[in-house]
């Protein structure tokens, strides 16, 4: 199998994406995601497979690969999750696609039951046609990678089609750093609704800058203010929006440097924090053990120059990339699918993904 | 499914259209820095945070979208290329191709395998040069695309070398083999390298004087580490076989390179404002480049996310431990910030780690204390040790009670202790047992110690005693390594503990006849040294140097430093030589001088007579300039001059006259830009100097026109001459001669303002009689000592702007001279 000049490509696509994550050549969480679902349609195009554990352990190996290339991309676990995990459609196929999500056949009894059923169906491992198997079956895969994939591309439309439900008029509104699902989702209410938008510049990566252009440009009265001053602008502040990085099982979320700092902030104001992210997002870990060693750490440079010498050798810098928000001090998730209070992400996490897949 | 073919076709477009990228890695470091470490494993293997060399460097080159890797070897070539086969860079998904190259053991230097590189002729195109000892996240690529770019507009660009800012003090900066940079800010064009030794101080960099006359702002610079990237041209390999003799990429290719005025090839330097890049040239950037690894400045190259060949995991203080779960730490034990504990490695109670890398399988003993050290894979450091500031090789043995002072180099295998106490900056080596005593196959490491064990010598056997030390071990292959045992110190060898397997590798001796590479003195060596900082001179190290040396040492090491990096007023208003000695300079100076003038005129002299070639007779004037050491308007002043002078002098004037003047300049005029630089402004300078005192005075103008005509002046040379004040003769001694600069000036005044009316009228080409009868009125004038006449050209039909300009008056004038 691996000898085939068609396997061969798709791993070397793989190992090229590992490579890229790796390298962080690629970064942020849709970006990834988007990368993923692309090499998997690959993989699976090419994969040549006579019955359900053969693909199942395709998929996974590659969804192995990728995630030791990057454990910290956490999107890229959850697409290759989601892809093992068909949406579930009222078609016929959705025995199968369901079937494929299990990976292995499951323990419990009704998958159970239906994967005999899928097996008295589509003729596993028949020794006078192989390929038949895959052929009936890629079709149906392809579906479900697609419909992963439009998840994908629609998922900033989905968010903010009703931000005009949660930002008001005369409202004053922090965000920090650049996300660009937050600034779909603030554009969408601009034409209705007339507001302020303050913009934390969020050292040391200053991706505040971009995200006020990007306001401002979109006819959204936009104020950037340096981070330091989050704390004094808080009184007057309505609301916080923020972005998240991942989304935990516990209602935690990772997301960019100064976020724990905003929702501090917004907590001792009783100001409401509300986080807009994709259901990609959706991470099924949990963040109990390990909660510094679980954040990403950048080179120092960008807050001590590597040209200040003396220094460099005097102090240990340290540059995360991510802080850690715990659960508590999250008031709202706004997903493309609906709004959830922290405490029912482990719902969500439980309908999007199977337990099964949860260790890839 | 037509998107999955469109995501093909678009992969296989990628792969074409990137013409392949090469890189050169010298994979041998061509000095002895490491020894003994290295005595049986080349530098390039040794482990920098647990992972060989040779991955960071193949991990920064592969970051760097580069698909083809020649490495270059030669000490322990077939240990490189066995690695090379078994690392992960070799297996076809990685897209990279690695050629493992041996050269010649009698490859001592890097330009001698720049040497063979060419002979070999693999370089097809421009290719990345780094050396097998770099760790680096720098966008190589981007600098090949500045280099290559820059190439497009001018080809003698051969070479962009990588550097990156640091500051002065800066830990990774090498103290003792450092350079000043002296950049054109604008362009980063390096326009001289000057190496700087730490010991003896370098106090003076020489700047030759034309860099800073061509270029109106230079930035020197002295806080730079040099990263060792270089990005060249095809022709640098061929340059190394051209000149022999250069030796070191930096001290003798680059500085030849640049202070040549033969070769007229241009460097370039790349500051790199993102990205690390250093090089492990000593075990002092050993030491901090394993603190910037373990900070995190190499990211994304770091332990814990893209480390070459494990994984680890990142706590708080950027402490790693093995993410397998492998490493047993004890409940009590102290590990330090800036730490890297490798897999299944063993830390016993009350043991403190501190800024230390433990390779894999290390025991560290109860009580044991282990700082700034770097413990390659399988050391055993028993109970009660303390090991500072040392690097120790795989499979050493450092039992109970020991003590290793800073600056200890440990070789593979050595056994040291019971209490043994070694001095500061002793290096050991496993002494050799050949064949005798060690039967018994050693601890389970053994399979994983690499390919250092399959040297001819064998294990020790632990019960070998002290008295065996003595032994000289005669059929050693390495006639070094049997004199170092001949010569061992008995005493000293008896302070490494009854069970001690090794022997005492030797300090470099200073022999002062041999002709010892500065960089490679031993004083200099010290400041490159782990654990060695000039603080602590005196009173750590009593043993390698004589007390008044390093006494002297730490001051004026801090001279050194301030005067290169400016901080100082004192160091740098006594440190310009130039007021003392200068009337001694001076008289010297004009001897040379007019010795030089004397010879000039002779050579010009036989090229006009025997008519040389234009580009024959540039040589000779070159080679000139080079031996007399004189600037480069001197040698034009003698070339417009003998010009100048030659240009006969026809009766009557008219087109004769300009026909010689033309002939003459076009003939030898290219002669003016072909003596080593282009100036033309210069050029016109001088020639008006040259007028103004003789009496080719009336010619000014027509020769200004013929170098105008030949291209060696260009219009806007003429209007930037015009607009200096020198040129309408400020500051001219003699009265008579400032008049005659007056003059030029105002022909000058006059071509100008043809150049603007041409550019404003775009008039049509002019007939013949106009020239002549233009010639026949300069003629005149040439004869009168009155106002000089504005000088009509052919090509700059004069005509009519003459008359737009100054009707009567001109037209006045001419008549007056046509009625005279």
């Amino acid at each position: 199998m691996a000898t085939e000049p068609s396997a061969e490509a798709s791993q070397r696509a793989v190992e090229n994406l590992a490579a890229k994550l790796r390298r962080r050549q690629i970064v942020g969480s849709r970006e990834t995601a988007l990368e993923t679902v692309l090499v998997l349609r690959q993989v699976i195009s090419k994969a040549r497979f006579s019955n359900i554990d053969q693909l199942v352990e395709t998929i996974r190996s590659v969804g192995r690969k990728l995630v030791d290339a990057q454990p910290k991309e956490y999107t890229v676990g959850n697409t290759v999750r989601k892809v093992d995990d068909g949406p579930p459609t009222s078609k016929p196929t959705f025995s199968i696609a369901k079937f494929v999500s299990q990976g292995q056949p499951r323990k419990q009894a009704t998958p159970q039951k239906i994967s005999h059923e899928a097996r008295g169906t589509l003729k596993e491992n028949n020794p006078d046609d192989p390929d038949a198997f895959a052929r009936t079956l890629k079709p149906v895969l392809m579906e479900a990678i697609q419909d992963v994939f439009d998840e994908l591309e629609t998922v900033y439309d989905n968010i903010s089609k009703n931000a005009k439900d949660h930002i008001h008029s005369d409202e004053i509104i922090l965000t920090i750093g650049k996300s660009n699902t937050v600034a779909a989702f603030l554009k969408s209410a601009a034409p209705y609704r007339k507001y302020t938008v303050i913009v934390a510049e969020t050292a040391p990566s200053n991706s505040g800058h971009e995200m006020a252009e990007i306001l401002s440009s979109a006819g959204i009265s936009t104020v950037l203010v340096p981070d330091s001053s989050i704390y004094a602008l808080m009184s007057r502040i309505n609301k916080v929006i923020l972005g998240a990085h991942a989304i935990l099982a516990n209602g935690g979320m990772f997301a960019i440097t100064g976020s724990l700092l905003a929702a501090a902030a917004a907590r001792a104001h009783s100001t409401p924090v509300v986080v807009c992210a994709g259901q990609f997002k959706l991470t099924p870990q949990w963040n109990l053990y390990h909660e510094y060693g679980a954040l990403d750490f950048g080179d120092p440079s960008s807050v001590l120059g590597f040209e200040e010498g003396d220094l460099v050798d005097k102090v240990d810098v340290i540059n995360p990339f991510y802080d850690y928000v715990r659960p508590e001090m999250v008031d709202a998730y706004i997903t493309n699918d609906g709004d959830h209070p922290p405490s029912s992400v482990y719902r969500l996490i439980k309908e999007a993904y199977d337990d099964e897949d949860y260790e890839l | 499914m037509a998107p999955k073919s469109s995501a093909v076709a678009k992969e296989r477009l990628e792969v074409n259209e990137e013409e392949v990228l090469q890189a050169v890695v010298l994979a041998d470091s061509f000095n002895k820095r490491f020894a003994p470490l290295t005595r049986h494993k080349p530098r390039c293997l040794l482990p920098i945070c647990n992972a060989p060399l040779l991955d960071w460097t193949f991990e920064s080159l592969a970051l760097a979208g580069v698909q083809e890797i020649f490495v270059i070897c030669r000490s322990h070539a077939e240990l490189v290329k066995a690695a090379i086969k078994n690392s992960k860079w070799s297996k076809p998904s990685t897209g990279l191709k690695i050629v493992p190259i041996v050269t010649a053991k009698e490859t001592f230097s890097p330009g001698d395998a720049m040497r063979d590189i060419y002979t070999h002729g693999i370089i097809t195109s421009d290719f990345v040069l780094v050396t097998g000892d770099l760790v680096s996240n720098i966008r190589i690529d981007e600098v090949v695309r500045v280099h290559k770019e820059r190439r497009k507009t001018n080809k003698d660009s051969i070479m962009t070398m990588v550097v990156k800012e640091s500051g002065a003090h800066h830990r990774t900066r090498s103290r003792g083999d450092s350079a000043v940079f002296v950049l054109d800010p604008k362009t980063s064009e390096c326009l001289h390298y000057e190496p700087v030794t730490g010991y003896p101080p370098k106090k003076y960099a020489s700047i030759p004087r034309e860099i800073l006359a061509e270029h109106p702002e230079v930035d020197i610079r002295n806080d730079l580490i040099d990263c060792s990237i270089d990005v060249c041209s095809v022709d640098v390999p061929s340059l190394f076989q051209d000149n022999f003799d250069y030796g070191d990429i930096r001290r003798d290719f680059v500085h030849g390179i640049l202070t040549s005025d033969l070769l007229m090839k241009n460097i370039y330097c790349y500051i790199a404002k993102n990205g690390y890049a250093a090089r492990v040239k000593d075990t002092k950037s050993y030491d901090s480049i394993s603190k910037d690894i373990l900070s995190r400045w190499t990211f994304p190259l770091v332990p814990d996310d893209n480390h070459p060949g494990h994984s680890y995991e990142h706590l708080r203080g950027n402490k790693y431990i093995a993410a397998d779960g492998s490493v047993v730490l004890s409940r009590t034990c102290k590990v330090g910030n800036q730490t890297l504990i490798g897999s299944k490695s063993q830390i016993a109670d009350n043991a403190q780690i501190v800024a230390s890398v433990l390779g894999q399988r290390c025991v560290i003993g109860a009580g044991s204390v282990v700082r700034h050290s770097y413990l390659f894979d399988g050391v055993v450091v028993g109970p009660n040790c303390v090991v500072e500031h040392s690097i120790i090789g795989a499979g050493a043995q450092i039992k109970e009670a020991s003590r290793v002072e800073r600056g200890c180099l440990i070789a593979d295998k050595v056994i040291i202790g019971p209490g043994a106490r070694m001095e500061p900056f002793q290096k050991l080596l496993k002494k050799c047992q050949d064949g005798r005593a060690e039967g018994e196959e050693e601890e389970e490491e053994e399979g994983e110690e690499e390919e250092a064990n399959e040297d001819e010598d064998d294990e020790a056997d632990d019960e070998d005693d002290s008295d065996e030390e003595d032994e000289s071990e005669g059929e050693d292959s390495d006639s070094d390594y049997g004199e170092v045992e001949d010569n061992q110190d008995p005493a000293a060898l008896k302070k490494l503990g009854p069970e001690s397997n090794a022997i005492i590798w030797p300090e470099p001796k200073i022999d002062e006849d041999e002709d010892i590479d500065e960089v490679e003195h031993p004083n200099n060596q010290r400041l490159m040294r782990i654990g060695d900082d000039a603080s602590d001179l005196e009173l750590s190290d009593p043993g390698s140097v004589t007390s008044s040396e390093s006494e002297s040492e730490p001051e004026s090491d801090a001279e050194d430093e301030d005067w290169l990096g400016g901080s100082s007023l004192a160091s740098s208003s006594t440190s310009l030589p130039l007021s003392a000695p200068s009337n001694l300079v001076a008289q010297a100076d004009s001897a040379a001088l007019s010795e030089f003038q004397h010879e000039v005129t002779q050579s010009l002299d036989r090229a006009f007579t025997e008519g040389h070639s234009v580009d024959n007779a540039a040589v000779e004037l070159k080679t000139l300039r080079m031996a007399s050491n004189v600037p480069l308007r001197m040698v034009r002043e003698a070339v417009v001059a003998a010009i100048a002078s030659r240009i006969k002098i026809v009766e009557g004037g008219g087109l004769p006259q300009r026909q010689e003047i033309a002939a003459m300049v076009s003939r030898w005029g290219r002669l003016i830009d072909k003596i080593g630089g282009v100036d033309a402004v210069e050029t016109i300078e001088i020639l008006q100097e040259y007028c103004a005192s003789s009496d080719r005075l009336p010619f000014f103008g027509q020769i200004l026109a013929a170098l105008y005509q030949e291209d060696i002046v260009e219009e806007e040379d003429i209007r930037n001459w015009h607009k200096k004040p020198s040129a309408q003769g400020d500051g001219v001694k003699p009265l008579a001669s400032q008049e005659n600069f007056q003059k030029c000036w105002t022909i000058g005044a006059h071509m100008i303002k043809q150049f603007d009316e041409q550019e404003s009228e775009e008039e049509s080409e002019e007939d013949e009689d106009e020239e002549d009868s233009s010639g026949v009125k300069n003629a005149k004038s040439a004869q009168q000592p009155g106002p000089v006449k504005a000088t009509p050209q052919a090509s700059l039909e004069v005509h009519d702007s003459e008359e737009d300009e100054d009707d009567d008056d001109d037209d006045d004038d001419e008549a007056e001279e046509e009625g005279e």
